[in-house]
């Protein structure tokens, strides 16, 4: 019961984020909205005894990511953009698109409607540690590769060059 | 010395080779006399070796063998290991012939110093001759068949080198093809009788092949096909009845050379071949009666066209095939001792004819018997040499020619007494033809004054070949007849079991008179036909029996009928390239080019329209869907990508659902979102 | 609650996500919405790992290598944005068209 609860709830409030992060005007109460959402799922890992999951969400996204695209919207703000419209002219296609979407992935996803937790989650911190050390030693190694890759790129990308300093 | 036998060929070879690659062209060069010491040492070395087997110091035969060359060859299942050697093996035969090959070798080479003076190609003539020599004897003392068989086709060689000595005139390049493809044609025969012999035998050693008959192991129908074969090879090389027609062409060659070759030597190579496979004929009594039978087929229809002759050297040509017919028969007759010693007579009394009638045409420069005449005051040594010579061939007694024929006539008439008539009668137009000879030429009055008042004696280089000659033509016979010198040396070791096959009747002794008798009614009447300065009576008989003179002089349609075979082949093979070009070409070959052609230029519309099409169509379909959809997504928007490529997954994602219904509704929702795409286009800002 | 729940929560927030990615004007706007995505997924590898394979950790260990790569991404998506606006001043994409054909 008590897990129903804290389910639907946390679903409610990562669906009504994800509602609001495409919904607003003003991309500042999106980003917003998008921490709300991130902090939903994180709840629904939690609920799933995913407890190592649940640290990494709340961490990287939003302790992270959520507040790096919060600095980033501020950097690009521009008040004239609070008049315009934030969504363009195929949103009702998108609309047929997304519908059929849910449509075929409610019908996958109906049949596991029946199919329950086997055992009382356990804490799987430890696990993952041993995995990632052990099977997914190379794998580990190479995503370590990538964000050093994306560190270099966003510094790269993000630099201002010496011809900007010019006035245009 | 017979350890070095196998030098005697060679020898010659090697001054051959070193006289036609080793010195220039000079009509005073002294390689001539190369050849000739050559010839020389051989001719020592002959009389050496024949001495010894006469007076029994040296036991013949005599074989030494070298291994040549060994092959494996499997037979009915069986691997064999053929040996195939090379080897010597001299018997009394090959003994006689070295020396009747030597000896007239040397003399005529002694003959020609004078009588090819002068020539521009006097150093290749040598060495021509030299090369003969050296085939010819190879051919004598090889105990390999195959080896004696190649040697026979080098001296056909060396015979087509020299007929066609004088190849810029037009006649003997002609008479050299004409006798090379004549002779080859027999040796067709020959060289399948060889094969048979190997197939048999499997070898070409005579003395394992005499082992072989011997025992018993050839079948006298095989031994039939292997000695007409031999026939064959021999009636071309010895000019036998079919093939005889291509020695008297053969007579434009430089007349030592017809001496040499077409008298003595070569053209009893046949004859010493079927001597030398006597075992062979020994067998088989259909071949034996061949032989006899062309032989007596050959001695009449010469004899019978030398008649009719006016070439001084043509009726030395026919009566040379005339003798080697006779000695043909006498070895068909069981005769071989017989034949052999014809054959050694003949060599020395016919070289010695052809030697005189080459000093009679280097005299008067004609072969015509008709513009000589009286020569015989001008020429007192040819005269007397070929007088000798005539009287030798005629059988007049005391004569070597006497000796053998009447040999011959013995053995023929108690082999077959009709085979006796023919030769007997041979032997009457002999004695005729050849004083018809000798009356034309030297006797009578001088019939052309030019030619008359031109003539002379020949040069030393020329008489003294014919005093030896001369001496041998009378005196072989008695010499070799003597205590039997030559039966003991030269006869046929008889095969155990198989005796001559039937002693018919004795010959009386009185036959050889009656024949005589009869030779000298010949020479009679030809002294009364050709004696006098003119021909009257002679030319009368002509003019009645004009058939038959017309008959003989030409030689019996022989040539008209090998040409018309010719001829006849030669339309078989037009025929047969009619039917290749235009029949097995057109239909088949081309026939089949054009069905594949046109199955191919099928396969090309099938290609071009179905399946090139169908391919181009899949990328015309790729192109003009990409055309669309690139038209749908003009305005280069990313999200309208986005859309697009969501579209056709989550379409996708639809169809895997298992229910008609999604399909349907997939299908809706694509055409909807592209109506939808089509108003929210706009143009670009 | 059954692992059809945690899918169903998944894919309404795909979907959610896709309709942002697929209407934003904002490039930011779309890179939060694909980080919605993201988030969705991650629900459907930690749902099945909990509920298929409770024993093991592979899918959730996916899902960590998942969050790493989104981070990774919208580091270098963002500094692309800011590259891209200090050029053009400008942030919706529909002004992106210079690759148009």
């Amino acid at each position: 019961m008590i897990e129903a609860i804290a389910f639907y709830s946390m679903a409610a409030v990562a669906l009504l984020g994800a509602l609001l992060v495409v919904s607003l005007r003003n991309t500042v109460h999106s980003s917003l909205a998008l921490g709300l959402s991130l902090a939903g799922v994180a709840g629904i890992f939690a609920n799933l005894g995913a407890d190592f999951l649940f640290a990494g969400q709340l961490l990287i996204y939003v302790g992270g990511i959520a507040i790096i695209i919060v600095f980033v919207v501020m950097l690009l703000g521009r008040t004239s953009d609070l008049h315009l419209r934030q969504v363009n002219q195929q949103w009702g296609a998108a609309l047929l698109v997304c519908a059929m979407a849910g449509v075929s992935l409610w019908r996958l996803a109906r049949g596991y409607l029946g199919v329950r937790a086997a055992a009382p989650a356990m804490p799987t911190t430890r696990a993952i540690g041993l995995l990632m050390l052990n099977d997914y030693a190379v794998p580990f190694e190479l995503v370590t590769l990538v964000l050093v890759a994306a560190l270099l790129g966003a510094i790269f990308f993000s630099r201002k060059s010496a011809d900007d300093e010019v006035p245009s | 010395m017979l350890q070095h036998v196998y030098l005697i060929p060679l020898i010659p070879l090697a001054a051959s080779l070193l006289i036609l690659l080793g010195a220039k062209e000079d009509p005073r060069s002294p390689m001539p006399f190369l050849g000739i010491a050559a010839t020389g040492w051989c001719l020592l070395q002959s009389i050496a070796i024949f001495y010894g087997a006469a007076t029994g110091e040296l036991s013949l035969p005599y074989g030494a063998d070298w291994n040549w060359f060994s092959f494996g060859a499997t037979a009915g299942g069986k691997p064999f290991l053929y040996d195939m050697p090379v080897g010597v093996l001299i018997d009394g035969s090959a003994a006689v012939m070295l020396v009747v090959v030597t000896l007239v070798s040397f003399l005529v080479q002694v003959y020609s110093l004078s009588y090819m003076r002068g020539d521009p190609r006097f150093k290749r003539y040598y060495a021509y001759l030299s090369f003969f020599t050296a085939s010819m004897l190879g051919l004598v003392v090889s105990s390999n068949l195959l080896v004696t068989f190649s040697c026979w086709e080098l001296v056909g060689f060396s015979s087509y080198l020299l007929i066609g000595f004088w190849f810029e005139r037009p006649e003997p390049p002609y008479a050299a093809k004409k006798a090379f493809i004549t002779t080859k044609l027999g040796d067709l025969g020959l060289y399948l009788a060889l094969m048979l012999i190997f197939c048999q035998v499997g070898s070409f050693q005579i003395p394992q092949i005499r082992e072989f008959v011997a025992r018993g192991f050839m079948p006298a129908a095989v031994a039939t096909a292997i000695g007409l074969g031999i026939l064959c090879g021999a009636a071309g090389k010895s000019a036998q009845f079919p093939l005889f027609i291509w020695l008297p062409d053969a007579m434009e060659g430089p007349t030592p050379v017809s001496a040499l070759i077409h008298a003595a030597t070569m053209v009893a190579a046949g004859i010493y071949l079927v001597a030398k496979c006597y075992f062979i004929f020994a067998i088989s009594p259909v071949a034996m009666e061949t032989v006899a039978w062309i032989g007596a087929i050959t001695a009449l229809l010469a004899a019978t066209m030398a008649v009719v002759s006016y070439d001084i050297k043509r009726v030395l040509a026919f009566s040379t095939v005339s003798q080697l017919g006779f000695m043909m028969c006498a070895l068909g007759s069981w005769g071989f001792s017989a034949g052999l010693f014809h054959l050694t007579t003949h060599a020395a009394f016919k070289a010695l004819l052809f030697l005189c009638a080459g000093s009679v045409i280097h005299a008067v420069h004609t072969n015509d018997m008709r513009q000589m005449g009286n020569l015989d005051k001008k020429m007192p040594i040819t005269f007397f040499a070929t007088l000798v010579g005539t009287f030798a061939i005629a059988g007049i007694p005391g004569f070597s020619g006497f000796f053998s024929k009447d040999m011959i006539l013995e053995r023929v008439f108690e082999h077959d007494p009709r085979l006796f008539v023919i030769l007997a009668i041979s032997a009457c137009l002999t004695a005729f033809y050849m004083f018809r000879l000798v009356f034309m030429t030297f006797l009578g009055q001088e019939r052309d004054l030019d030619r008359y008042l031109h003539a002379h004696e020949s040069p030393w280089p020329m008489t003294v070949p014919l005093f030896v000659l001369m001496a041998l033509a009378a005196f072989s016979g008695w010499l070799l007849d003597r205590g039997e010198i030559f039966t003991r040396l030269v006869n046929f070791q008889a095969l155990p079991g198989i005796a001559p096959a039937h002693e018919a009747a004795h010959a009386p002794a009185y036959l050889t008179w009656y024949v005589t008798a009869f030779v000298f009614f010949a020479i009679y009447l030809a002294f009364r036909l050709y004696g006098g300065s003119n021909f009257r009576e002679a030319e009368s008989i002509k003019r009645r029996c004009a058939p038959v003179f017309n008959l003989l002089e030409r030689r019996y349609y022989l040539d008209d009928i090998f040409l018309a075979l010719v001829g006849l082949s030669d339309r078989a093979a037009r025929l047969a390239f009619w039917i290749d070009s235009e029949v097995v070409d057109r239909f088949f070959v081309d026939g089949w080019g054009l069905l594949m052609l046109a199955l191919a230029r099928l396969c090309h519309l099938f290609d071009d329209n179905l399946i090139d099409r169908s391919v181009d169509a899949t990328g015309g379909l790729s192109v003009s869907l990409g055309g669309t959809l690139r038209w749908i997504v003009r305005r280069g928007l990313v999200q309208e990508y986005l859309l697009w490529s969501a579209a056709v997954m989550s379409v996708l994602t639809l169809l895997t659902l298992p229910a008609q219904r999604y399909c349907l509704g997939a299908s809706v929702g694509l055409g909807l979102l592209a109506i939808l795409t089509l108003l929210l286009v706009r143009r670009p800002r | 609650m059954s692992l059809g729940h945690y899918l169903l929560l998944g894919a309404g927030l795909f979907v959610i996500g896709l309709f942002g990615a697929l209407t934003r004007r904002n490039v930011i706007g779309i890179l939060m919405s694909i980080e919605l995505m993201f988030n969705a997924a991650n629900i459907n590898l930690a749902a099945c790992n909990s509920y298929l394979h409770p024993a093991g950790v592979a899918g959730m260990t996916l899902a960590i290598f998942v969050i790493t790569v989104a981070a990774a991404e919208v580091v270098v998506g963002l500094a692309l944005v800011l590259a891209v606006y200090r050029n053009s001043a400008t942030a919706y994409v529909e002004d992106f068209s210079l690759l148009k054909g």
